[in-house]
């Protein structure tokens, strides 16, 4: 009996201290030593949703390397951002994965993202990684001298609109924000929650960070101590939106769901989103394929828009970070890039991707148009989220902001004061 | 073995000494399973997490000691002051309704009707429910232009139920208490048809009508039976998690966050320091709550 | 007396409360047998159609998480029924060093919510995951293992087994039974109905769980239905009727098993409150 109970009990010591010291390790993956090839399983996390390119972009890879599978997983946006960080840096991590652009200077922070410069040597399917990219995309791709992410898409918003019911309501297309106020009060019927041809006004930090950005404001002092967006700027760009939301938007609430649902069943006529919305559009609203147009959202003093995309990360808790940089470096190539665009609508990140010629064809879904113009010309006029690693709280309090203002219940400029308070905190604490 | 080594004080004695009992390491062995997954998946997480409340850790790099610095951001933040507010509501507001509900049906219940088996079961069914079934359905059901609105829009009552941060927590409230006051029938039931009926009896021969009989005899009896669910069902409403999740995921506009989703919150942020806090002062909230009922159970011998 | 007179109108009140009861179950049933569109214009379906269910089966891996729930409750409640058991007879019936203490020390776990051990849990079982790469974070035994002994059970166990009286196990012990044999061959049969009791209620809260296995699980393998159920009710309004069709799937193995078992059920969720006279 004695002997029974020792060895019960040094089994639980042992099992304590294996638990234990699970919580305390953090893995470092390392790249393959160089003359061995990549193999094995990659696990794929992808928050792309249903128009995603990369479930083909997968499929085409697996049978060009039989020696790497690939497990995709798809997760939807919230879930990601919850599920990622707490995974990143143990074994149950991915082997790669999209993230949001504007998480990244929070998950390098807190050291969840693996250095690629060990994984690529610096280098881009046989180019040297900076010429790959834009300046500014470059720079975007790195926190505290190291490359954390490969950046696959490219998001910047701008006005998607239906014409067809904008010519039948005998209207042209906004392009001032008197214009845009004007237009969408004139195209919308009926009150509050219950209009139809609307504008839809998602209480969302991107969309604030655009009106922000075409009054000339900034988010935070050139230092990243201070949040800026409360200035006069600040509140005239809130302001201005809340004027958007009485004259014909339609409130859409964090927890209303897809915007698609009200897209089909047309009370959303107007709305500014990034490119990718193309391929949920088309996929969403197939039967309104010839109706939609794009074009810049309307401005008062200059345009503007966020900046932002997605990334490819390897996490620090990977186990094939080596083949995993095999798959990335696919999805980089040029022919999958523009599949990225015809599949999803997504504007591809890389200078070779852009450079395409399926980018500057016509669309029949709008009407002959060719969108992707529309979207360089956003980009190019487009401003990053700060680079700091407490975005997320800043973001989190300005989406508080924003909602508290669409939904009535402060004035912008104590909205804004509040949020600037909480950052301020985040900031410096 | 163990024979050899027995008492004898203990042979023979078997009808005169009721509880002797000799199988000592016996019992050691049998109780070591058990002892060994509650050490290991509840004692080694709660000291884990007592001494992470003390640290500012974000589950990657080491934690840094930061003494009670946790303890007074969350005892002073208003995210969590309001997060706790809003908890207290949900508890004292669905702990009140839930029971009255509960007392209400099993006293219609208790009448001799027929068909009482398929009514209580009507009550009682959501019960046995995961509790994201309920927050599915009624998310649904309170939806902008869902059925509650299109029946109360005839009467001009239809509002916006989960997106006006005045009122989402009560609908929140509203799914929990149509879930879960079928237990308090069941359990108000059971304690009133064991109500002696002699009880009844007396009163009338004093005189007293069907009022004053619930007065005198029933509500007395229920008292303890009352004092159970009430407690019980605070310490359960305290946890709230799951509706919260379904139905509005905090929001609108922080409303109706709770204690415990302020504290999943906070663990992907990675800020495992202040969930720690946290989890502790719910501990520190339920464990008196505990001892109350224990207390006020054992009053009523 | 007025009772007579009365009887009606709590048939009336009854009633009513009894149809409102039910709509919540009939309306979701009837959305999910409706195309998107027709939701929140018709009652009855326009076109009944069971397309949500296909759809929720095939592209929303709802077989994988019943087939998790159901696995997962299989093992906790055989779990609880063989460890519980064990401990609750030694508890109760058994004497051996620190016995109050143990019996104390799992008392405390009772008033302690579990959301405390949440994080540090979470952890451990990540570090499991990289020593056991099949057991841990992300599989089915991160919620199995923590939930293979419900205090509570044994607690109730406990109570049933003082009842039983000791002359029978100290006659099979005269007779020479070790206590591996007393515990097969009489503590369990005679613990049937209290073990029906303690099955019911784990089987329980182990299906309706759903704070700790959406912590512990990250990708489809290893969620169960609650979970699954939550994060497609979370994000997907454009499409009820799926939605619905998840719900509906994860109510009715409960709702089967209720109306099969109803005492059981009632005894089991109720065990504990209402004190023997």
């Amino acid at each position: 009996m004695k002997k029974m109970m020792r060895v019960c009990g040094g089994l639980a010591v042992t099992l304590g201290l294996v638990l234990a010291a699970g919580c305390t390790s953090s893995p470092q993956p390392t790249p393959g030593s160089s003359g061995v090839k990549p193999s094995g399983e990659v696990v794929l996390w992808d928050y792309y949703g249903e128009s995603t390119p990369l479930k083909d972009i997968v499929a085409k890879f697996s049978a060009e390397h039989p020696e790497i599978t690939v497990k995709y997983e798809a997760y939807a946006y919230d879930a990601i951002s919850q599920k990622f960080p707490v995974a990143a840096s143990s074994a149950a991590a991915p082997d790669l994965a999209t993230i949001d652009m504007t998480w990244i200077p929070q998950y390098a922070s807190a050291g969840l993202l693996a250095d690629l410069g060990s994984f690529s040597g610096g280098t881009l399917n046989g180019q040297p990684m900076q010429s790959a990219y834009s300046a500014g995309a470059y720079s975007a791709m790195q926190y505290d001298g190291h490359l954390v992410t490969a950046m696959m898409d490219f998001d910047a918003y701008a006005l998607y609109y239906r014409q067809d019911l904008l010519q039948a309501a005998g209207l042209s297309v906004p392009k001032t924000f008197d214009d845009f106020v004007d237009v969408s009060a004139k195209l919308a019927k009926g009150e509050g929650s219950k209009r139809t041809q609307a504008v839809l006004m998602p209480p969302s930090v991107f969309h604030f960070a655009g009106a922000l950005a075409r009054e000339g404001g900034q988010m935070l002092s050139p230092d990243n101590t201070k949040a800026t967006f409360n200035s006069a700027e600040g509140v005239q760009a809130l302001t201005n939106q809340k004027r958007l939301l009485d004259a014909g938007g339609l409130y859409w609430g964090p927890d209303a769901g897809d915007y698609i649902a009200g897209i089909a069943d047309g009370r959303v006529a107007m709305f500014i989103d990034g490119p990718y919305m193309m391929g949920v559009l088309k996929s969403g609203a197939a039967d309104q394929k010839g109706k939609w147009g794009v074009a810049t959202t309307p401005y008062s003093k200059q345009p503007g828009s966020y900046l932002g995309g997605t990334g490819l990360v390897i996490p620090t808790g990977a186990r094939n970070g080596t083949a995993a940089w095999v798959l990335a470096q696919y999805i980089l190539q040029p022919e999958n890039q523009e599949l990225l665009y015809t599949k999803s609508g997504a504007a591809p990140a890389t200078l070779a991707g852009l450079a395409r010629p399926a980018l500057t064809e016509p669309d029949p879904y709008f009407g002959g148009q060719t969108p992707f113009a529309v979207f360089k010309d956003a980009m190019a006029t487009a401003v990053a989220f700060p680079n700091t690693s407490a975005w997320a709280e800043i973001s989190k309090s300005l989406n508080t902001a924003v909602e508290s203002v669409y939904l009535g219940k402060a004035t912008p400029a104590d909205a804004l004061n509040t949020a600037a308070q909480e950052s301020d905190a985040a900031l410096n604490g | 073995m163990p024979l050899s080594t027995a008492s004898p004080a203990s042979v023979g004695t078997l009808t005169m000494r009721p509880h002797r009992r000799r199988r000592s390491l016996v019992g050691l062995v049998l109780v070591a399973p058990v002892l060994l997954v509650v050490g290991v998946f509840f004692y080694v997480p709660a000291a884990l997490s007592l001494y992470w409340s003390f640290t500012k850790y974000n589950g990657n790099t080491p934690p840094q000691f930061v003494g009670l610095k946790n303890y007074a951001f969350v005892l002073t933040d208003p995210q969590t002051l309001n997060a706790f507010g809003h908890t207290v509501v949900f508890a004292l507001l669905s702990m009140t309704v839930g029971p009255l509900l509960g007392l209400v049906s099993a006293l219609l219940l208790n009448l001799p009707i027929r068909g009482r088996v398929w009514f209580r079961n009507a009550f009682f069914l959501p019960v046995v429910m995961p509790l994201v079934v309920a927050g599915t359905i009624w998310k649904m059901l309170l939806a902008d232009n869902g059925l509650i609105n299109q029946l109360l829009g005839v009467v001009g009552l239809d509002h916006q139920w989960l997106t006006d941060p005045g009122t989402a927590l009560y609908a929140i409230i509203a799914t929990s208490v149509w879930q879960g006051f079928g237990f308090e029938t069941v359990v108000f039931l059971s304690a009133l048809q064991s109500i002696p009926f002699e009880l009844y009896e007396a009163a009338r021969c004093d005189g007293a009508n069907s009022w004053h009989q619930f007065w005198a005899v029933t509500l007395p009896a229920l008292r303890p039976t009352m004092v159970f669910v009430f407690v019980v069902g605070v310490i359960g409403a305290f946890q709230a998690y799951d509706q919260v999740y379904v139905m509005t995921q905090g929001g609108p506009l922080r409303s109706t966050e709770t204690i415990v989703f302020l504290l999943v919150e906070r663990f992907h942020e990675l800020k495992l320091g202040p969930a720690s806090a946290i989890a502790y002062l719910l501990v520190a909230v339920l464990a008196t709550l505990s001892a109350l009922q224990l207390r006020l159970g054992k009053e009523k011998a | 007396m007025g009772r007579r007179g009365g009887r009606p109108v709590a048939y009336a009140v009854l009633g009513i409360w009894g149809a409102a009861m039910v709509v919540p179950w009939l309306w979701p049933v009837l959305t999910s047998l409706k195309q998107p569109s027709d939701v929140f214009t018709s009652v009855l379906p326009p076109t009944w159609t069971l397309d949500a269910y296909v759809r929720v089966f095939s592209l929303g891996s709802f077989p994988r998480y019943l087939a998790n729930s159901v696995i997962v409750a299989a093992t906790v409640v055989a779990l609880n029924v063989l460890l519980d058991t064990m401990a609750a007879y030694a508890f109760a019936k058994l004497d051996f060093p620190f016995r109050n203490v143990l019996f104390g020390a799992l008392l405390v776990t009772m008033m302690v919510p579990s959301q405390v051990n949440l994080i540090p849990l979470y952890r451990m079982m990540i570090g499991l995951h990289s020593a056991i790469p099949f057991l841990g974070a992300d599989t089915l035994s991160g919620i199995i293992l923590p939930g293979a002994v419900n205090v509570f059970g044994i607690f109730l166990m406990r109570q049933y087994f003082e009842s039983i009286p000791d002359s029978i196990l100290e006659a099979a012990r005269i007779d020479g039974c070790s206590e591996w044999t007393i515990l097969r061959r009489i503590v369990f049969p005679l613990a049937t109905p209290a073990l029906a009791t303690l099955m019911v209620f784990v089987l329980l809260s182990t299906w309706s769980d759903f704070l700790w296995p959406s912590i512990i699980s990250s990708s489809e393998d290893s969620r169960t239905l609650p979970v699954g159920l939550a994060l497609l009710a979370q994000r997907n309004t454009v499409s009820w009727p799926e939605t619905m069709a998840g719900a509906v799937v994860t109510a009715v193995p409960m709702a089967l098993a209720f109306s099969v078992l109803q005492k059981r059920f009632i005894e089991g969720l109720t065990a504990g409150s209402v004190k023997d006279a």
